[in-house]
């Protein structure tokens, strides 16, 4: 009898015969035993019957459905509305290891930041041999039109998300990518929390897991401050590309959690070097912008000229200082996948301390001998785009057909500069929910937390968004390429 | 508030209450039917599409209105931007677009109402199970506005959306069955009522008006949906109510106006208020309903030249 009852119940259990294998698992330790930290919700997970579990993730995905949190993939040339998957179970980070990423993700944005003053100002770097004045000048996102511009308390990245991954074999948070442009996956960061929240309003009794909520609090007191006009409360807005861009559920939730305007180019209008926005009883000046259109489409008359979204006249009503942009123009100088390489050098010379967290090895296809060793070695390396981001113009090499690798080698011949390589990172994974089997499997996830800076210093909301590979095996973590998300736990200690 | 949110917000309201009233126009047309004979189908369907506005496109894909085409053409077709289910996905892309300036509460009834049909489509549900679920979708609309929407200008552009569109479709739900009006007696025999019946049902009249009159008699259903000052799918209940936000959002008083969509809006609202039924059958209703539906259209136009589209001097 009570053989037939045990058995039963590991049938039931999620975690039966989970495996973390031989990557770094983010949860559970080598000998199958849960981390210590991760312990308290393990047990809670693993004494959980799977159909409860299976309820309550279904319940889970139709809050999502209902909200309509949905994306944009534009693979199939029409633009289809997806859910961005969840899945239920956390990543959970201690205390002590998050204090580490922390003072290192601040270190890294107030060099970035530094750098941007420096190349549209004075460029000290470039005249002290830093870094090449080749590499600068022929990124697709360096702006001449910022040369000798000051901006609103000298301020460049506003909000950046820089993604960290965990190397398997030592166990090191590294860098992975810079985000300095305008990059999106906030909104996910809190609506997985008020998720994860509902589902399981126990964990959190138990576990003391760090709040988020105030991320948009943060970002609203930051634009405020940049406001040209003074003693007059600040009319502030979100400019979005509009409904079809794959993150116009994120403006919405933001321009909402921040109680400002969410505008469109169409809704906005520049006369005398002044920006208004059209509302039913006439125009309203409008003194911030927190921008979520890249810098090509911002103004017509300035940038691209084909573009729908921007605000004609806006670059002048910039220069003139009547108007404050979050972030910058041109920051895209800052996170070009080439110009990453230099980061840490970047920390070294305008900070004088050596990087806290370290940047995944490098090869600059700009380099004749780094080109050639990339060329000898495409099956084994993952190539980049420099300028593109969203895992778009990616090469993994291990996984790639013939063809393709042919095909990327034909590219980096062509345009060098274009591409960098960077050896295959074992990530490490965390358990998660797999229908097939109705148990946990391992995967693999990357993190991207986000940061705030304010002039002074650098705010992070605990944790940030995890990514994860949801196919087997996966190293891709990207939303558009199949990828999921999972809520990640700061705990207030280190168990 | 933004031209373009406003100009959302209307639409939403209007949108919806499309989709709720074409809903009723079918279902009243399709009970009607059931207790037909078959040879009168093509009589029946083709003026329901007519007044739509929409006919010239059904026939270009159709050949004969009938129950099934007609369900097809203003339930679901794409092709046409009236039908019910295109109503419900362009009020959801409003939505969509506004949805930081709208409750959560609202944004995820029209969501869900859209998941609804589409899931409805792919069952292959009955006539009557769709208009069913449109017309409680619509109610559960009003009912989530009212309780979860500040009562501020964004609330009375939905409001001037629905009641004005609502006016517009009152009209039109009478002038699909005019001729009946004036060819049959004019009062019926219970046994002969089943249309009028039909039509107080489909717009929820039916019980007011029993109280109000006791038989039915056609021009006493007209008085009842154009003239009377109580119920809320009458003409002139409408109008009334979209005076009221018109003014609400340019700060005009009661009796004057501050743009041509009062000034409009006005004009006819005085003459519901101030005309007989009649007077109107004297005048020939048909013309009358024709005249108020294009009366309806101007109000529109210049709701959207005043607030939404106006032109900016740089």
């Amino acid at each position: 009898m009570s053989f037939a009852a045990t058995s039963n119940q590991s049938d039931q259990e999620l975690f039966a015969g989970y495996d973390p294998g031989s990557f770094y698992d983010e949860l559970i330790a080598p000998n199958g035993e849960p981390r210590p930290w991760a312990a308290a919700m393990y047990h809670q997970l693993a004494s959980m019957p799977r159909d409860v579990f299976e309820e309550r993730r279904q319940l889970a995905d139709l809050s999502y459905l209902v909200q309509g949190i949905t994306f944009t993939v534009y693979s199939d040339g029409r633009g289809t509305e997806r859910l961005f998957p969840f899945d239920l179970v956390p990543r959970i980070i201690p205390r002590s290891e998050w204090d580490t990423i922390e003072r290192g993700l601040a270190q890294r944005v107030m060099a970035l930041n530094l750098y941007l003053q420096d190349i549209y100002g004075q460029q000290r770097i470039l005249k002290d041999k830093i870094i090449p004045r080749n590499l600068v000048y022929s990124c697709k996102h360096f702006r001449r039109e910022m040369a000798g511009l000051s901006v609103p308390r000298d301020i460049y990245i506003h909000v950046s998300g820089i993604d960290l991954v965990r190397d398997s074999r030592t166990g090191q948070y590294l860098v992975l990518e810079d985000n300095a442009r305008s990059p999106s996956g906030i909104s996910y960061v809190l609506e997985n929390r008020l998720v994860m929240r509902r589902t399981f309003p126990r964990a959190f009794e138990v576990c003391e897991v760090l709040p988020v909520d105030h991320y948009p609090a943060e970002l609203a007191q930051i634009l405020r401050s940049l406001s040209p006009r003074t003693g007059e409360r600040p009319v502030i807005v979100l400019l979005t590309p509009g409904l079809y861009n794959s993150a116009y559920f994120e403006h919405c939730f933001l321009a909402q959690e921040m109680g400002i305007e969410l505008v469109e180019g169409r809704d906005l209008v520049v006369v005398d070097d002044v920006v208004y926005m059209k509302t039913i009883h006439g125009l309203t000046r409008v003194d911030v912008i927190y921008r979520r259109v890249d810098d090509d489409f911002l103004d017509p008359l300035a940038f691209r000229s084909d573009s729908m979204v921007g605000v004609a006249g806006l670059m002048n009503a910039y220069r003139a200082g009547n108007i404050a942009l979050a972030n910058a123009i041109g920051t895209g100088v800052a996170d070009d996948k080439a110009i990453y390489a230099y980061v840490p050098a970047f920390i070294k010379y305008y900070l004088g301390e050596d990087p806290i967290l370290h940047n995944v090895d490098t090869y600059l296809c700009s380099n004749p001998q780094h080109l050639s060793y990339v060329l000898d070695h495409l099956g084994e390396l993952v190539v980049k785009a420099v300028g593109e981001s969203g895992g778009y113009g990616m090469l993994m090499g291990p996984s790639a057909d013939r063809k393709t690798i042919e095909d990327f080698r034909e590219r980096l011949k062509a345009d060098p500069r274009n591409y960098i390589a960077q050896p295959v990172i074992p990530l490490s994974r965390v358990p998660s929910y797999d229908p097939s089997i109705g148990g946990m499997s391992a995967r693999h996830v990357d993190l991207r937390p986000y940061c705030l800076y304010d002039g002074e210093k650098v705010t992070i909301v605990p944790g940030g968004l995890t990514r994860v590979a949801l196919q087997r095996g996966s190293l891709v973590v990207n939303s558009s390429q199949g990828g999921g998300s999972k809520d990640t736990w700061v705990l207030r200690g280190d168990e | 508030m933004l031209s373009r949110i406003a100009d959302s917000l209307f639409w939403i309201g209007r949108y919806m209450e499309r989709a709720d009233n074409t809903a009723r126009i079918l279902d009243v047309n399709y009970h009607m039917l059931l207790e037909q004979p078959p040879d009168t189908y093509k009589l029946r369907w083709d003026p329901l599409i007519a007044v739509t506005g929409e006919r010239s496109r059904f026939y270009q894909t159709h050949e004969e209105a009938s129950a099934q085409t007609a369900f097809e053409f203003l339930g679901y077709a794409e092709e046409n931007p009236n039908s019910i289910a295109q109503c419900i996905v362009q009020a959801r892309e409003n939505a969509r677009t506004i949805r930081d300036r709208i409750s959560r509460e609202l944004w995820e009834d029209i969501n869900t109402l859209y998941h609804k049909i589409l899931k409805l489509r792919e069952e292959q549900q009955s006539l009557s199970r769709f208009c069913e679920v449109i017309r409680r979708g619509g109610h559960r609309f009003h009912g989530v506005c009212d309780a979860t929407l500040a009562r501020d200008e964004g609330w009375h552009f939905v409001q001037a959306g629905c009641v004005l569109e609502r006016a517009e479709m009152t009209a039109r739900i009478l002038d699909v069955h005019y001729h009946q009006l004036l060819e049959g007696p004019t009062i019926l025999s219970e046994a002969r009522s089943h249309l009028w019946v039909a039509v107080l049902k489909s717009v929820a009249a039916y019980e007011f008006y029993r109280r109000q009159y006791s038989q039915i008699e056609p021009s006493k259903v007209a008085e009842l949906l154009l003239l009377d000052s109580r119920h809320p799918r009458s003409v002139r209940f409408n109008l009334a109510a979209l005076q009221t936000s018109l003014h609400a959002i340019s700060g005009s008083v009661p009796g004057t106006y501050s743009n041509e969509a009062e000034r409009l809006n006005g004009k006819l609202s005085e003459r519901l208020t101030y005309s007989s039924i009649d007077e109107i059958f004297d005048g020939g209703l048909h013309n009358f309903l024709t005249e108020l539906q294009e009366m309806c259209r101007n109000i529109g136009e210049e709701v959207t030249k005043s607030y939404f589209h106006y032109a900016v001097s740089a």
